[in-house]
């Protein structure tokens, strides 16, 4: 044999030996297209945190296999043009295996390309009831129920409270806000109890003196706010309290961060509401996972902050299941490992352990703002819809 | 006055491109288009696909807002009517995407006359808050004929094919998005060498002069909406093509803004203008992003950084208004003319 075929044989075994090796070395890498700025800055921030943490807890236990995990994120200002070149940059640059998209128009519109692609599974801040289709969707997830079971958890609560209660629903005219009215109407039916009304107002409107005095004329037994983050609830809130009406509110996640409820004043106790985690400071049980938390950052962290923490812990369960199964790690095998999920215990993050069957997380508590201790508190046990 | 430039008939006169240098640099420019998709990564062709979609969508309000006067907050709404155009008939009849992308601007066209009816009676501020209105209703139209449009979720659309190849990624879109950026910036240059387009300036410049000089009124303002709308809807037609998803919320007032705020940054009244407002007020905040990612610890520092880019961006629009009101189109203006004259006068 010639040298140089000596040489070139030397150095393909070497390429054969030492392939495996650098693949073990090679990063996972999770992309992301946060909302640090725009009108979602207050839950962009919370999430990055929230991914940040938990990457950290997972590098510093040494990674998965040996691969450590990378996130590589860019700012969207909460635009969903600017969220898909953000996902162009990141996947151009990367060889990106999960990602965490910022809206329900960014998931709807990555989905084709999440498709084409076929290596990527996607979660995100989008909890649209659309997104919960596992064959529609198939390479997406939620961390948490979908608006319509968010809905489908309070309903139940009300109806084991006070069987055949009025409910009425005030959402926002958007695509947030009319996302669960329809099921809201059929859960309703379902559970016994009976629609008082249902009222539609601009999203983050101010004035809504009409719609309460239409909510007045109603007089329900339980109030459901879907759609919003504060706006116009603490309104419809003080005012029907004001005018002497015993009706109990209720929100929906995105406005049950403990900060946001505490904005509602002395008129806010009692407010209760569907949270698909356990609050930051609830130490009414064991939860090591929070507990690492409150270590890692002990002021305290918004729920958003909890959502981009169990969303990142799922990515990373889902990839250490897919490289143990020694499958390469595509959308189609991270998605079966994540659907493999079953009993799987968050830490305390959730107060049950949790199987994940599509594309959603059917989980939730409804906790009731303590105005006092400035603390939201358990008001019922964890509910879970079949 | 161009060194070197005497014109000697009317059609030299009346020519787009009226010097050699020019053809020799849109030549240089068109090979750079034509060469670009080549080697841009496909961030880069993602943001040109957007520029190119901006720029269509931003020339057709150049012609209303920028020539013909009449303010309008409606375009982000008119582009929404093209998409949706072109999502039903994709959908329902299957149709080929050139087909679909005229009725887009043909529909959107019609809905633009209907909306420009204020116009006759009022202007300025008055006409913005009629054009505003209108995007509400069309918004609410969006939202809630569910059979056509789908409702809250609105409608997903296939990817266009040409010669049985679908158009589904940046590579291939480019494509489309070229010729017809091309075609429709080049139909809007030529517009203003036609009685049409001297008919569209004279309203805005006067338009009781207009009116006394023989040119109508009624005729070539709902004209003036027909055409900036026709733009809109080709404009949102290929919107989406290239997003493939259609929703009532992916047309917000905010984005008529954009277009708004893109022709005065880049110049009204100017087809450069229109141009150089898409190209700046698309790329410049993905600029800042990256001159923002070169600081040390910038991902770190990610959560302050993200306001303090966007106000540099507010600062840099506030920035031209004052210094050069006459947008982007006059500072290139200067910079050829300072070529023209050069060496003789700098």
């Amino acid at each position: 044999m010639k040298p140089t075929k000596w040489i070139t044989a030397l150095l393909a075994t070497a390429g054969i030996a030492l392939a495996p090796v650098a693949q073990a070395q090679e990063d996972i890498v999770i992309g992301g297209s946060i909302p640090m700025s725009g009108v979602f800055a207050f839950a962009g921030i919370g999430i990055h945190a929230g991914i940040q943490d938990y990457l950290k807890i997972a590098n510093d236990a040494g990674g998965v296999k040996g691969r450590k995990f990378k996130y590589v994120f860019e700012d969207t200002g909460y635009k969903p043009d600017v969220s898909v070149a953000a996902f162009k940059k990141i996947t151009g640059g990367n060889k990106v295996s999960l990602y965490y998209g910022d809206s329900t128009a960014f998931s709807r519109t990555i989905n084709p390309e999440l498709e084409r692609l076929g290596t990527i599974m996607m979660a995100g801040a989008s909890l649209a009831t659309e997104i919960n289709d596992p064959k529609k969707y198939p390479a997406q997830f939620m961390a948490g129920p979908d608006y319509s079971e968010q809905i489908g958890i309070l309903l139940r609560h009300i109806a084991k409270e006070k069987p055949g209660a009025k409910v009425a629903i005030v959402y926002s005219d958007s695509e947030f806000g009319r996302d669960p009215v329809d099921e809201f109407r059929a859960s309703a039916k379902k559970l016994g109890l009976t629609v008082a009304t249902e009222i539609q107002t601009a999203p983050g409107s101010v004035d809504v003196s009409t719609e309460i005095i239409k909510l007045r004329r109603a007089d329900p037994d339980y109030t459901i706010f879907h759609g919003y983050v504060l706006a116009p609830i603490p309104e419809f809130v003080t005012q029907m309290k004001k005018s002497g009406a015993k009706s109990h509110f209720m929100g929906t996640f995105w406005t049950m961060d403990s900060s946001t409820v505490m904005k509602l004043g002395e008129a806010g106790d009692g407010f209760m509401g569907v949270m698909p985690y356990r609050y930051y400071y609830d130490t009414s049980a064991k939860a090591p996972m929070l507990d690492k938390i409150r270590q890692m950052r002990p002021e305290y962290q918004p729920t958003p902050y909890l959502q981009g923490f169990l969303t990142t812990m799922l990515f990373v369960e889902a990839a250490k299941r897919t490289l143990e199964a020694g499958k390469p790690l595509d959308a189609k095998n991270l998605k079966a490992a994540l659907n493999s999920i079953k009993n799987f215990d968050t830490g305390g993050l959730i107060g049950v352990p949790i199987t994940i069957r599509g594309n959603s997380i059917p989980v939730g508590r409804i906790y009731k703002a303590d105005m006092k201790a400035k603390t939201m508190v358990p008001a019922s046990d964890w509910i879970h819809l079949e | 006055m161009r060194i070197g430039a005497a014109k000697q008939s009317y059609a030299a006169d009346e020519a787009l491109f009226d010097s050699r240098t020019q053809r020799v640099w849109l030549g240089v420019l068109a090979a750079a288009l034509l060469i670009l998709p080549f080697v841009a990564s496909q961030y880069w062709l993602y943001l040109t696909c957007l520029v190119g979609i901006n720029i269509i969508a931003a020339t057709g309000l150049n012609i209303l807002t920028g020539y013909t006067g009449q303010v309008s907050l409606g375009q982000a709404a008119f582009m929404g009517v093209g998409a949706y155009t072109v999502a039903v008939l994709d959908r329902s009849l299957g149709t080929p995407f050139f087909i679909n992308l005229i009725a887009a601007g043909g529909v959107a066209m019609l809905v633009g006359m209907v909306v420009g009816i204020p116009s006759l009676r009022v202007k300025g501020l008055y006409l913005a808050i009629a054009t505003i209105a209108a995007s509400f209703i069309l918004h609410f139209i969006f939202a809630n004929w569910k059979s056509v449009t789908g409702g809250t979720a609105g409608l997903t659309v296939k990817p266009a094919t040409l010669f049985g190849l679908a158009l589904d990624s940046e590579f291939r879109f480019y494509w489309l998005m070229l010729p017809l950026t091309a075609v429709m910036v080049f139909g809007a240059a030529n517009l203003f060498r036609t009685r049409i387009g001297r008919a569209f300036i004279a309203i805005r410049d006067r338009d009781i002069s207009a009116e006394v000089l023989g040119i109508s009124l009624l005729r070539y303002k709902l004209l003036s909406f027909a055409i900036s709308s026709f733009y809109a809807g080709v404009a949102g037609g290929l919107w989406a093509y290239f997003f493939r998803s259609v929703t009532p919320e992916s047309f917000p007032l905010l984005m008529s803004i954009f277009f708004l705020a893109a022709i005065i940054v880049g110049g009204m009244g100017t087809i450069l203008g229109g141009i150089l407002g898409a190209i700046f007020m698309t790329l410049v905040p993905e600029a800042l992003k990256m001159v923002f990612g070169w600081f040390p610890n910038a991902a770190e520092w990610a959560v302050h950084l993200a306001p303090v880019r966007i106000m540099v961006f507010g600062t840099l629009i506030v920035g031209f208004l004052i210094f050069e009101p006459h947008g982007l189109a006059e500072i290139w203006r200067r910079v050829r003319r300072f070529f023209h004259l050069w060496p003789f006068r700098t």
